[in-house]
């Protein structure tokens, strides 16, 4: 990775050379909370923000998005553009990148590329920026607390500097017209290995380091815990909206008021709704809150993992925050650790 | 909103069928959105039961007809717009081309409104999808094939496919169950096979009437008489949730390998590609990683029986 140094006072002349080609979207205040927003003005960012409340992924899987338009009378698709405006996320946390890669792992498979996903995904570029993390974040339990790539740069705070990753030509060339970026000197190596030290250091230690969780989340299928934790959930699917890394969605039409046309879209979607895995004659096949919980936890920590080698969680402790019966992968990691201290205990 | 960025814009165009700029293959046409379903023909319909009737389709374009290969235990996304998507096993085997045959029960709104359909009409078609039985494979063995309801739908596909290349297979055995009479599909096909050597054939219900001269009692029962060279043989299944365990017991007693037994679940695939998470069975994807997976790999999956 190509590594240079810009004066921190130089942000905003990024920022603003970055507005003239790209739309800016960048964390701004909301009353209490942050949400990433289109900006107008460099100063209008924060960017020493804690967690945003809504995930990134809006910008690549809209909540609701059409993906056609159909003609009803004739049952054939008719004309449709989708046209993406090019757009800068500037100040994403490493845990919220990490979350798009995943997401990229999903939607462009490979196999089934998804040309809406695609279209957004290559239309945006993404600025990270190191962070602070708040009590909620376990980011780095997950290994998703640097982003080692998925951007086009990203700005490691060192005091009044920032180390610069420069990832892609695009991003470089503006970097390069905006800023002087220079070489890093030893000191700024130094203050960036204190910086990323000190992060480190100051992750919340009340939330349980469990490395074998996908493990016992095999071994642990059918325990009790899940009926504990699973009769709690208000099926509200908050946890699944302000999720990064949440992708379910449900494809539904709609007719126009003539019925003669139509669109049909996609909208987000949760594995916790109750009718979420209903086939055809109505059998579901997880009827019971705990199973759909337990079914939403494994996925995230077992078995996105065993498909792609790491897990549908970034630790960004969203979900902490959001879900109003306090049902997160902290308490599934609690869980674990209790039954740890009650075999050693027995034994 | 006006685009004021001078960056260039990335879009995603769904044209409808003739206005298309490069011609590109049926195979490229079909990859380059894979949500956009191509109209096909209803060219038959046949009743089945009080509820269940096969549907005749043809894909109208014809490089897309031409790119659509299936294998037996794929399904494609039917679609009525304004009503929306179905998954639906095909029920054709992929020995004939130029024509999909889907076996449909009347059992929401979906399917409702197709049952109301005629010859002629159009509708939408997005596939093939998942992975099938795997056919190549089962080639050289002995075959059997345990269908429960509408278990058949998707094992007719495998069982045609069969009956096509039938020099290739050894002992075929076909067990196929229904509740009552009147519930059993493709009967005038079976009445027919009943008398033919190169079939071991075992219609079996629950609740006989007074015409009935197959088997009576549940799927299982024709286990007791069956004779099987059990390590050459493979084993497919597909029926209601309740029978796999069973049909499976039976299998395995009668000392079929584990990843030599196929079962086919039903599961909501609303994408089929791997993606809306619908039809997710614990780490696996029932429309990419299945349908049809083998009893090995469904006992190693959280919440597959």
């Amino acid at each position: 990775m190509l590594y240079r140094v810009i004066d921190a006072a130089e942000l905003p002349l990024l920022v603003s050379a970055f507005m003239q080609q790209y739309e800016v979207v960048a964390p701004v205040k909301r009353g209490r909370s942050y949400v990433f927003d289109a900006i107008e003005h460099p100063e209008d960012m924060v960017l020493d923000y804690p967690t945003t409340s809504a995930s990134l992924k809006k910008y690549f899987l809209p909540p609701k998005e059409t993906l056609m338009r159909f003609n009803a009378q004739t049952n054939r698709v008719a004309e449709h553009t989708l046209e993406v405006p090019p757009r800068v996320i500037f100040g994403a946390h490493a845990c919220d990148i990490n979350a798009i890669n995943r997401l990229d792992q999903v939607f462009r498979d490979g196999t089934y590329n998804d040309p809406y996903y695609c279209a957004r995904r290559d239309a945006t570029l993404i600025v990270g920026i190191s962070c602070t993390p708040a009590d909620s974040c376990f980011c780095h339990l997950w290994d998703a607390d640097e982003a080692r790539f998925g951007y086009d740069l990203f700005l490691q705070d060192i005091g009044d500097r920032f180390l610069v990753s420069i990832s892609s030509v695009e991003a470089a060339n503006i970097l390069e017209s905006a800023c002087n970026p220079r070489e890093a000197t030893d000191q700024d190596r130094i203050d960036f290995r204190h910086a990323t030290r000190r992060r480190q250091a100051s992750f919340n230690p009340g939330i349980p380091d469990i490395q074998d969780v996908a493990m016992l989340m095999d071994a642990f299928h059918k325990d009790d815990f899940w009926e504990e934790l699973g009769s709690r959930c208000l099926s509200c699917s908050a946890c699944a909206a302000v999720c990064p890394t949440c992708f379910c969605f449900d494809l539904q039409d709609r007719l126009s008021p003539d019925g003669k046309q139509g669109e049909r879209y996609r909208v987000w979607d949760a594995c916790t709704s109750p009718q979420f895995a209903q086939v055809a004659g109505g059998h579901n096949f997880r009827p019971e809150g705990r199973e759909r919980v337990r079914h939403r936890m494994y996925h995230k920590l077992n078995g996105f993992l065993a498909n792609h080698d790491r897990m549908l969680c970034v630790g960004c402790g969203r979900c902490v925050k959001a879900c109003k019966a306090d049902i997160n992968p902290v308490k599934v990691l609690e869980f674990f650790k209790q039954k740890g201290a009650d075999d050693a205990s027995a034994a | 909103m006006p685009l004021l960025h001078s960056a260039p814009a990335k879009t995603v165009e769904v044209n409808p069928l003739g206005e298309r700029v490069t011609p590109l293959s049926g195979a490229e046409l079909m990859a380059a959105n894979p949500y956009r379903p191509w109209p096909a023909r209803i060219t038959s319909i046949t009743d089945l039961t009080a509820t269940e009737k096969l549907f005749e389709f043809r894909l109208i374009d014809e490089a897309i007809r031409e790119a659509f290969r299936h294998e037996p235990g794929q399904f494609v996304e039917l679609s009525i717009f304004g009503v929306g998507e179905a998954p639906i096993s095909i029920s054709s085997s992929p020995s004939k081309h130029g024509f999909i045959e889907l076996c449909v029960r009347r059992t929401g709104r979906f399917t409702e409104v197709l049952h109301t359909m005629q010859c002629g009409d159009i509708v939408g078609i997005r596939g093939p999808f998942g992975r099938g039985f795997p056919f190549e494979q089962m080639k050289g063995h002995d075959i059997l094939l345990v269908a429960g309801g509408l278990g058949i739908a998707p094992l007719r596909s495998l069982i045609n496919n069969v009956h096509d290349e039938r020099s290739e297979f050894g002992k075929v055995t076909i067990i196929y169950g229904s509740k009552n009479p009147s519930e059993v599909m493709f009967r005038d096909q079976f009445e027919m096979w009943r008398h033919r050597k190169d079939f071991d054939l075992y219609l079996t219900v629950d609740h006989p009437d007074e015409s009935w001269d197959g088997e009576v009692g549940l799927v299982t029962k024709p286990f007791e008489h069956l004779e099987l060279d059990a390590r050459h043989t493979y084993g497919a299944v597909c029926g209601p949730p309740v029978m796999y365990r069973f049909v499976i017991d039976e299998m395995r007693k009668k000392g079929i390998e584990y990843d030599h037994i196929y079962c086919s679940f039903e599961r909501h695939m609303k994408c089929g590609m791997g993606k809306c998470g619908h039809c997710q069975i614990g780490h696996q994807y029932c429309c990419i990683d299945g349908p049809v997976f083998n009893y090995w790999e469904a006992k190693n999956i959280q919440g597959s029986m």
